[in-house]
């Protein structure tokens, strides 16, 4: 079965036939690795349609208000996370952060609280407030993993409970209600009928996307998710790349923490609990893997979507609310599977091509593309 | 934008290297002694460094590329003291390096690997914005330059072949133009076709007047391509001479210490 052929170092090696790999020809590999990949964007649109049929209402103006705003409330975490994790790290303090901006934010602002005015200038030094407290965050991530050298997922499960416990210090364990008027037009007031929330997780969606492509940030992110040693190698700054890296997640963390006060009228520390598992659970089933070198801004949108159109087309149609987290974790291991699966097929079709007779040289797969010695 | 400006030109202190001198190169990796005291000068052309698995070859390369920085020794091109404590800082005094792993970054396209880490880049409000386009043509540009058969490069280099690969790290490390270039085991996975490639790439390098040191196990085309060689052995040079002037036979003997030079080379 299969012809014969010489391989590089006199061996014997099989041609396979185009039925041995896979069941498909490559033809029909490539396109299903294609469709795998943006599988995405047609399940949320199967949800989205299936949801409709199920309940009109899923489509109506307020429901999809609904949808969208809540989506803005955590996209803003895993904007930074997609970053992250194309690196090839993780940050799981984002949570935490989201809480402390907030909690430090709303402490400053209740206690500047104007009965008679909105307090936008207190709103202002509130939204200062909170993105410091979230970069200063991030920025101490960054700084333990790029000169302390330790796991970004060991750093940031200790910060993940230090700045918890800083929240908990300022709020004392409490919510902060009291803020000003200003802050409510912001969480929930609208322009030309579209949420605030939902404009600025929009733009900062649109900015992070340019930027991950046509920025030397960008581009070290996936260099360095795909072989490290190489950036290294290359002259870049690690440490400057990694502290940059961190810093801008803690600061959209803390932005999104002002954002939830606003938006829920109050501050706690807990705020971000279940945010940080949905958070990831976006980026995950937007198609960025955890071994990081690869992923898509957009491709997070369409995760966050998929969990908040669930959510909400789970109420509307009556599913018990405990069912959502049955199905998101089914959700987040199909996504992992399918990307997997398109990542064999392509590296099986590379394989066809070289065995072929093209060049009889194996692909070393690996991030670090390395020949053993 | 001036295509030529962008790459390596002479600039303050270095010039067409002349020479590329080594004294007392020493390294160790806690007990294990790598290099012990290597002294060595290199002209342009192309000079073999051949030697025994643990001689100390890639030690030697990984210094003159910036990746380690020697215990003792110093290091002088054109006469003039350097020091490579990084990569980057190896690439400033112009040497340009072709790692046996490659180091390229398997999710970036050719271009993105080629410009690692100095990329095109042109000022937009303030801000560095790169030129994907601009890059991706002199990427193009080089890769047919060198004769190399990748059919579209803007694809990942995680999808080529082995071959395709260390052509794209070849491409890399003379794009730029610089006077020296290192390489370690370019040929190490090759079959005959991409090796014939390669080594008329070296032979265009030499004869443009580069500085190319290459670390090799293929005896016999070395000692057909280069100009001198220089045989290691446990972290000392155990030989050098004009490749003319001696012989595979000879080499392997003074690698495996049944031969040993009468105080240096020819």
């Amino acid at each position: 079965m299969g012809q014969q052929m010489l391989g590089q170092r006199g061996q014997l090696v099989k041609k396979p036939r185009d039925h041995e790999i896979g069941a498909l020809s490559p033809t029909g590999s490539k396109y299903l690795a294609w469709i795998l990949e943006f599988s995405n964007v047609g399940v949320l649109v199967v949800l989205v349609v299936m949801f409709t049929i199920l309940s009109p209402a899923f489509f109506s103006s307020i429901s999809v208000d609904n949808i969208l705003t809540e989506t803005s409330l955590f996209l803003l975490l895993s904007l930074g996370e997609t970053f992250v994790m194309i690196s090839g790290g993780i940050d799981i303090s984002v949570g935490s952060m989201l809480g402390l901006g907030g909690v430090a934010a709303a402490s400053y602002m209740s206690s500047h609280y104007s009965a008679t005015s909105a307090g936008a200038l207190t709103l202002l030094v509130g939204l200062v407030i909170a993105l410091g407290t979230g970069a200063l965050g991030g920025l101490l991530n960054g700084a333990v993993i790029a000169y302390m050298g330790i796991n970004p997922l060991i750093v940031t499960l200790a910060t993940y409970g230090g700045f918890l416990g800083v929240a908990d210090l300022i709020s004392n364990g409490l919510p902060i209600a009291n803020l000003p008027g200003a802050s409510y037009t912001l969480g929930d007031g609208t322009v030309v009928g579209i949420p605030y929330l939902v404009i600025i997780a929009a733009v900062f969606t649109i900015v992070l996307s340019w930027m991950s492509i046509n920025t030397r940030f960008g581009r070290y992110t996936f260099a360095i998710g795909a072989n490290r040693e190489a950036v290294r190698r290359a002259g870049v700054n690690l440490r400057k790349h990694t502290m940059m890296l961190y810093g801008m997640t803690g600061l959209l963390a803390g932005l999104a923490g002002l954002l939830n006060a606003a938006h829920f009228e109050s501050a706690t520390s807990s705020a971000g609990a279940t945010d940080l598992l949905v958070a990831i659970a976006a980026v995950v089933i937007g198609g960025t893997p955890l071994t990081g070198g690869e992923g898509r801004v957009w491709g997070t949108v369409i995760g966050a979507l998929i969990y908040t159109v669930l959510e909400n087309g789970f109420v509307l149609v009556g599913v018990p609310a405990f069912w959502q987290l049955v199905v998101v974790a089914v959700l987040i291991v199909l996504a992992v599977y399918a990307d997997q699966y398109q990542r064999t097929l392509r590296a099986n079709m590379v394989r066809v091509v070289e065995v072929q007779g093209v060049a009889a040289t194996p692909v070393t797969g690996g991030a670090s593309g390395g020949r053993v010695r | 934008m001036n295509y030529r400006a962008e790459r390596f030109e002479a600039t303050d202190g270095v010039r067409p290297p002349g020479e590329l001198r080594l004294e007392g190169l020493v390294k160790a990796y806690g007990h294990v002694v790598a290099l012990r005291g290597v002294s060595l000068l290199f002209r342009p052309g192309l000079t073999g460094i051949v030697g025994d698995n643990g001689a100390g070859k890639s030690t030697l390369l990984k210094i003159l590329s910036g990746v380690e920085t020697p215990d003792a020794g110093t290091i002088q091109l054109n006469g003039r003291p350097i020091a490579l404590s990084t990569p980057a800082a190896a690439r400033r005094a112009g040497i340009e390096s072709l790692y046996q792993d490659l180091a390229l970054a398997d999710t970036l396209d050719v271009g993105g690997n080629i410009f690692l880490g100095r990329e095109l880049t042109k000022s937009v409000l303030g801000l560095r914005v790169l030129k994907r386009r601009l890059m991706v043509t002199q990427a193009r540009e080089t890769i047919s330059r060198l004769n190399i058969d990748i059919p579209d490069v803007r694809v990942a280099v995680r999808t080529l072949s082995g071959g395709q690969r260390q052509a794209v790290a070849l491409a890399r490390a003379v794009h730029f133009n610089a006077p020296v270039i290192l390489m370690d085991e370019p040929t190490a996975a090759l079959g005959p076709r991409e090796t014939a490639a390669v080594v008329e790439i070296v032979r265009q390098l030499v004869g443009a007047g580069k500085l190319v040191i290459m670390v090799t196990h293929d005896i016999p085309r070395i000692v057909q391509l280069a100009h001198r060689i220089v045989v290691m052995r446990a972290g000392r040079v155990a030989f050098e001479v004009a490749a003319s002037q001696t012989s595979p036979d000879e080499l392997l003997a003074f690698m495996v210490g049944s031969k040993v030079a009468a105080g240096g080379g020819a």
